[in-house]
Parts: structure tokens; sequence; C-alpha cells
């Protein structure tokens, strides 16, 4: 009995040291060499995965980053410069400093502002109910409030306000990653600049209809009367297809084009104090009134 | 003739065609009319006129965007009111020529009386040209302009069986049938046109058994022409049988191949309305201005539904309240059958020419099942025309696996809708099937345009 014990740890312990040097031969044969430094690079990566950098993962990120001549492809959102400068500093890559941006919805389309001219009963997808038909308001613009969005973000910083049926976006939480972005069937949701102490100016609106098309569907509509373009002494405002859209790079905060808004689509976002609408109203005016005495003295 | 159907899956959903035995009726013309600019499958058309011109019926107003496109006629005569996008029957913008009718006075070269011509011209080439020129679509529902279909890309093979699709397998609708019963010669004589410009091939004037009255009208109507090739085929009856794909199947046992056309089976299958046009196009040179369209709906007493010959660009309010306004049980308004048609979002939308419908339901018929489960019967692969695994492919879907979908073949999806109405759990398969074959035919496209660029590139 004790033979039979003794020969049987004998043979597995034999069996065992073979197929260790096996293993081992085999794993030196068969190596991948792999660059040592992207797995530094991935550990300073968050890891989420969302894929907002345009690779297939916080991995593939790695792998290519450190393939590439420098980093001007490769921008990790979700991590933004504290993290691109970790990964400069191991791939002893140089990066610029960009500014963190945040996700902005464009559709102010609440339930009051914009009636529902039908009832949409299928699969509740924003993507199912674009490729449908145009929306149940009468705004072909606007947000389809089924969610998509919400659905998309990996980071929980979206979600739907019950009340105007809209998507919210939470600041803190959102990595301006731009998996939200893709996943709205109507582009609504648009990457822009944070601002100084996350201030900054945006139309809420996409609707490209002509005035009166527009504020019969939605009372928050942008018209297209360009008020905001002949206000702007910033050259920041664009109008084109009768929606006006204000360049976030050019933008210097006046809030002059909200002051003269008709249609309440341009809105002014963390301003510490709410907008003095007379006030602005009566600088723009005092300016205007200068310029025309400048212009009948050179006369 | 003995019946024949397809072999693949297919479902059997009450007929109701409760709109049979009414005549089709002319439509009088309103006082504005708004001509869309999209009304076939392909680019939009593009505007000849301007605001302010006279035009008269049948004069062309726009001409075809692209290849696959085609003119679009005035449906009257009277002013160019504005050229202006508006709400098409989903919401979405679309150009649209508004007329202010002043009458209805044709454009010359029209023959407009009633007289039949039974003579089929020799000229292939000019024949093609009026099919064109007077801007016929098929008028099955895909609305693929017609010369494109009867002139096959150079190197396809030769047609075999022209298909003369008046199966109408749609629940409800009956203007085909109306058009079979009330002008069996000029649909006929229209087949015999087009079987001249495919080089003869055997036609079959395919229809479905729930309409004996027709394929007997239809079956006298050709023994009295006397044209040798042609013969009426009695279907039975099967929803989705007016498919393309399926009607080839039933009659000529032959697959047409993922994603190939029918011509590579050797058949052309026309819609009988468009045959009718074609008729007109070539025998009078009338442009395709007019369509018939079934007011019906299972909220409607008999008496109030309608078949109306309407003109292109009457707004379907018009329509609705002429037959009697909108019923107040009607929950929800389609426009095309109950199984494919699209739900309208907005009836102040123009009639196109394709319209075939104004079908009213009722709140129950129309409501959808809460979903629950897939408890994995197997109903919604055994209903599948085309052979595809349904439950599989929305479980794909919900993942995200393209590439399994692909290789599942979710292109392949006729969009029938046979699965969702055989779940017995309520499973919205069809919605999202379709959103996993928009994706995968996105995909091949993008690969299509990655490889046609890449060739370009090895060329220089």
């Amino acid at each position: 009995m004790n033979s039979t014990l003794i020969l049987t740890i004998v043979i597995l312990a034999g069996l065992g040291l073979i197929l260790a040097l096996l293993l081992y031969f085999v794993a030196q044969k068969f190596k991948v060499e792999e660059d040592p430094r992207v797995g530094k690079v991935e550990e300073c990566l968050p890891g989420a995965n969302c894929g907002g950098c345009g690779f297939a993962g916080c991995h593939d990120f790695a792998v290519t980053s450190c393939a590439a001549p420098d980093l001007s492809r490769h921008y990790c959102p979700v991590g933004g410069d504290p993290v691109m400068q970790q990964v400069a500093a191991i791939l002893g890559y140089k990066v610029e400093a960009k500014a963190p941006q945040v996700a902005v919805v464009r559709c102010n389309g609440t339930c009051t502002a914009r009636p529902r001219t039908n009832t949409y009963q299928g699969v509740q997808s924003c993507k199912a109910k674009a490729w449908l038909y145009a929306g149940d308001t009468a705004c072909q613009f606007g947000c389809l409030g089924c969610g998509d969005c919400v659905a998309a973000c990996k980071f929980g910083a979206l979600s739907m306000d019950p009340q105007t049926g809209l998507p919210v976006v939470d600041q803190e939480k959102c990595t301006a990653c731009g998996a939200c972005t893709g996943a709205c069937p109507k582009n609504l949701i648009e990457l822009r600049a944070k601002g100084p102490r996350g201030m900054r100016m945006v139309v809420v609106c996409r609707n490209q209809d002509k005035g009166p098309v527009a504020k019969k569907a939605c009372a928050n509509a942008c018209i297209g009367c360009g008020l905001c373009v002949k206000t702007c002494t910033h050259d920041a405002i664009v109008l084109e297809n009768n929606l006006a859209y204000i360049d976030f790079t050019k933008c210097k905060l006046c809030r002059e084009c909200e002051a003269v808004c008709p249609a309440g689509s341009i809105i002014g976002v963390n301003f510490p104090k709410p907008l003095d609408k007379e006030a602005v109203k009566a600088r723009i005016a005092a300016r205007k009134a200068a310029a025309a005495a400048v212009k009948e003295e050179s006369k | 003739m003995k019946k024949i159907t397809f072999s693949i899956g297919g479902v059997h959903p009450n007929d109701c065609k409760l709109a049979a035995d009414r005549p089709i009726e002319v439509l009088p013309i309103p006082e504005t009319l708004y001509v869309s600019m999209a009304q076939h499958l392909g680019a939009p058309a593009k505007p000849v006129v301007s605001v302010g011109d006279k035009v008269k019926t049948g004069q062309v107003i726009a001409e075809p965007g692209g290849f696959i496109s085609a003119f679009v006629h005035s449906p009257a005569s009277g002013t160019v009111k504005s050229i202006a996008p508006r709400a098409d029957l989903a919401g979405r913008m679309v150009p649209h020529i508004e007329i202010a009718v002043e009458g209805d006075e044709w454009a010359e070269g029209i023959d407009t009386s009633d007289a039949l011509i039974a003579e089929i011209p020799e000229d292939r080439a000019m024949m093609l040209e009026r099919i064109k020129n007077c801007g016929v679509v098929g008028l099955g529902g895909a609305t693929f302009p017609t010369h494109v279909k009867l002139n096959p890309a150079p190197g396809s093979p030769a047609a075999e069986a022209l298909l003369i699709n008046g199966a109408e397998c749609e629940p409800f609708l009956t203007s085909d049938y109306r058009l079979m019963l009330e002008s069996p010669k000029p649909i006929l004589i229209g087949a015999s046109i087009m079987q001249k410009i495919l080089g003869g091939p055997k036609c079959y004037i395919c229809i479905e058994d729930n309409k004996p009255q027709a394929i007997k009208v239809m079956g006298e109507a050709l023994e009295e022409l006397g044209f040798s090739n042609m013969v009426v085929q009695p279907l039975l009856k099967k929803y989705p049988q007016g498919g393309e794909k399926q009607l080839i199947q039933a009659v000529m046992r032959r697959e047409v191949g993922s994603g190939a056309l029918p011509i590579s089976v050797g058949a052309v299958v026309q819609n009988v309305s468009t045959a009718f046009a074609v008729y007109e196009a070539v025998q009078k040179n009338k442009p395709l201005i007019t369509n018939v369209l079934t007011v019906t709906g299972d909220c409607l007493p008999v008496e109030k539904q309608h078949n109306y010959r309407f003109r292109i660009g009457m707004p379907l309010s018009y329509i609705a309240s002429y037959a009697g306004g909108i019923p107040t049980e009607a929950a929800k308004i389609v426009s095309g059958g109950p199984m494919m048609g699209r739900a309208i979002a907005n009836i102040e939308a123009a009639a196109v020419k394709g319209s075939s419908s104004l079908l009213y339901l009722k709140e129950s018929t129309t409501r959808r099942w809460t979903e629950s489960a897939c408890i994995r019967c197997g109903r919604c692969s055994e209903a599948c025309p085309m052979g595809l695994e349904p439950f599989l492919l929305n479980r794909l879907y919900k993942g995200g696996l393209t590439d399994e979908l692909e290789k599942n073949a979710v292109q392949d999806c006729i969009e029938c809708g046979c699965c969702l109405y055989s779940c017995p759990a309520g499973i919205p398969l069809l919605d999202n099937v379709r959103q996993a074959k928009l994706q995968v035919m996105g995909i091949i496209r993008a690969r299509a345009a990655a490889a046609k660029a890449a060739a370009g590139q090895a060329n220089k």
C-alpha cells in the first residue's frame, strides 16, 4: 500500500515536470513580442472602453498610440489632458492641451412648447422612430424623446427629464466621449467647449424650417430672424438654413444675443447671475447710437 | 389551371376585402394640388417650371434627377403657385409644386378618348421612350421607375417570364382588383407591350384565388384579345404572395439569390396597375397622373367604402372628406395595406403615384401587444417567407453583432411583417430586424464603396 502511494506521487510529479518543461519551451517558441509601453499606457487610461477616442477600446488606443509617429490622432476625451500628459510622458511625445468639452443637447422642444400631432406606438427607440417618420410633433428636427442617447452613455451622464421629455446632461459626469452624438438620429447632441467656469452660449434648436413653420411647430424654435447675427460684435454667430449657430471658439459670452433673441432659443448656461435683458438691450442701443453719431460726424 | 403558391413561410391574415364591390369613381379635382418631387424610388425630380407659369394637364413639370428617377407631370391645368417644401405622409419636408387649378385642359398629343387601341407598335425603343417620358413607375408599392426595370443592364440574362402581379395579397386593398374587373383589356395590352419590349418572354397574369371574379374576367378578356403567349395563373391565397421574390418562386419555382435582382433568374415582375399605366403611356401617350386608391377600414360601414381614381397631388384630407370624413373610431390611418403600409402622420400630405389606400383601423386592431419573453416556439421562422430566423436576428441585433447578422442574411429581409404577425409573445421582431437590416446594408454599401475606390486607385 505504501509503495502504491509513493509510485503515484512520483508519476504525478514526473508528469507535472515534463508538462511544465513542454509548456515552457512552447511559450518560448511562440512568444508574442509586445511593446512594453503598451501595458503602461493602458494603465493610465480610464479603462471604460467607450470608444470615444475612435479606437476599439483602451487597449487598441494603447497599441496604436505606441505605433504612431506622434499623438495627433490620439486623444482620450474621457481622461482629458491629465491622462494625455501621462501617455505623452511614457511615449516621449508632446501633446497640446485641449479645452475640456461637454455634450450639449440642441433642442428645447419641451412637451408644453411643442404640441404632439400624433402618437407613436412602435418600438421605443429613436433610431426606429426616425426611420419611420419625422416624429410625433410638427418639428421634424427635434428630439424624439425615446432616449437612445441615455442608453448610449456609459458614464450615466444623461437622463430623460419626464417633465420636458428631453435628455439632460449631467455636466459633472459627462466625459465628452461623444457616444451620444452618434446615437442621436437627429444629430441634436454636440460636443462643445465647456467654457470658462462652465459658462457657454448655445442655440438650443436645430429647426431649419422657415420662421412661421418652425414657430407653429414649436414655441421655442429658432425662426432664423438673424437679429443675433446683427447684434453680435464678435462674428461668432452664423445664420444658415434659417438657423443660427454660435461658434464657441469665437464667443466672448457677452450675452447680447440671448437678450435680443425674440424666440428665446439662445440660452446662456452656468452664468452666476440671471440675464438682465433690459440692461443689455440698453447697452446695445447706446452702442448703436454712438456708432450712428460717428457716422454722422464723418459725413 | 392548377393553383400554386410559394413554398417557404407565409401567413393567412383575414383578407377583409370590404370595398371589393364598390366600382371605381373618378374624384373631382380640388382647387389646389400639391405635386411631390419624390414620388418614385431614387433621386427626386427637378422642377422645370417656375412660379407663375401656366401648365396644362399632362405637361412635364419636373424632369428626372438621376438615372433612377422619373418625370413628373401636371395633374391638372392651371398656374404654378409656388415651389416649396411641404410635409409628406411621414411629416418629412419634400419639395412640392403647388398648382392653382383652373380647369382640366390636356396638353397636345395626348389621346384622352376611351377607345381601346389593341394594336401594339413595333418600335421597341419608341415604346421604352414613351414609358420613360410618361413617368411610369412600379405601382405595386416600391415605385421603381419602370423604364429602368424593362431595360435590364447589358450582360444580364434574357427574360424568360413576365409576371403581371395581380395577387394583391394585402388585406383590405381592392384597387388592383377593381382595375382588373373594370379594365381587363388595357391591362392585358399593357402586359403584351412589356412582353414585346423584353423580347417575348411568356407572360403570366398572377391572381390569388380569393378573387375568382377577376380570374374569370381576365381569362375572358385574354380569350377575346387572342394573345397566345399569355396565361392567367391562379394562385392559392397566402401573404406575402405579391412580393416579387415570392411570386417568382410560386410561378417559376426559381429562387432569386441573396442580393440579386429578379432578372438574374430570368424574371420580370410588374403590377397590374403598372401594366395599365404602360398601356396608357404607349398607346395614348397619357402620362401617369392618376391611380386607383381604396378608402376602407374596419371601422367604416361598407356603403362608406370607396375605390377612387385620384389625380396625383390631391391632399389626402381632401380625399378623406370627399369620402365622408374620417370616422371617429379610427385610431390609426394607414397608407397601404395593414401588413406593410405606413401610418399617416400628416393627413394634409398629397397623394403620390404609388398611393394605394386610406385605411382606417380601430384601436383594437392596431394595438401593440406588451412584449414578453421569447419562448423559442419558432413560429416566426416558420412564417418567414425568406427562410430567415427572426428571433435569432432580434437577439443578434440587441447584442450588436453585425457580422453575425450579415452571416444570417438579415439583408434579405423583405419587411413583410409575417414574423411580427405570428409572434405569440408580442416581440417587435420586424422593428428590430429592420433596424438590423439598415445597419448591415449600411456596412455592405460602405464596403462596396471602399472596394470601388480601391479599384479606382489600382487602375491609376
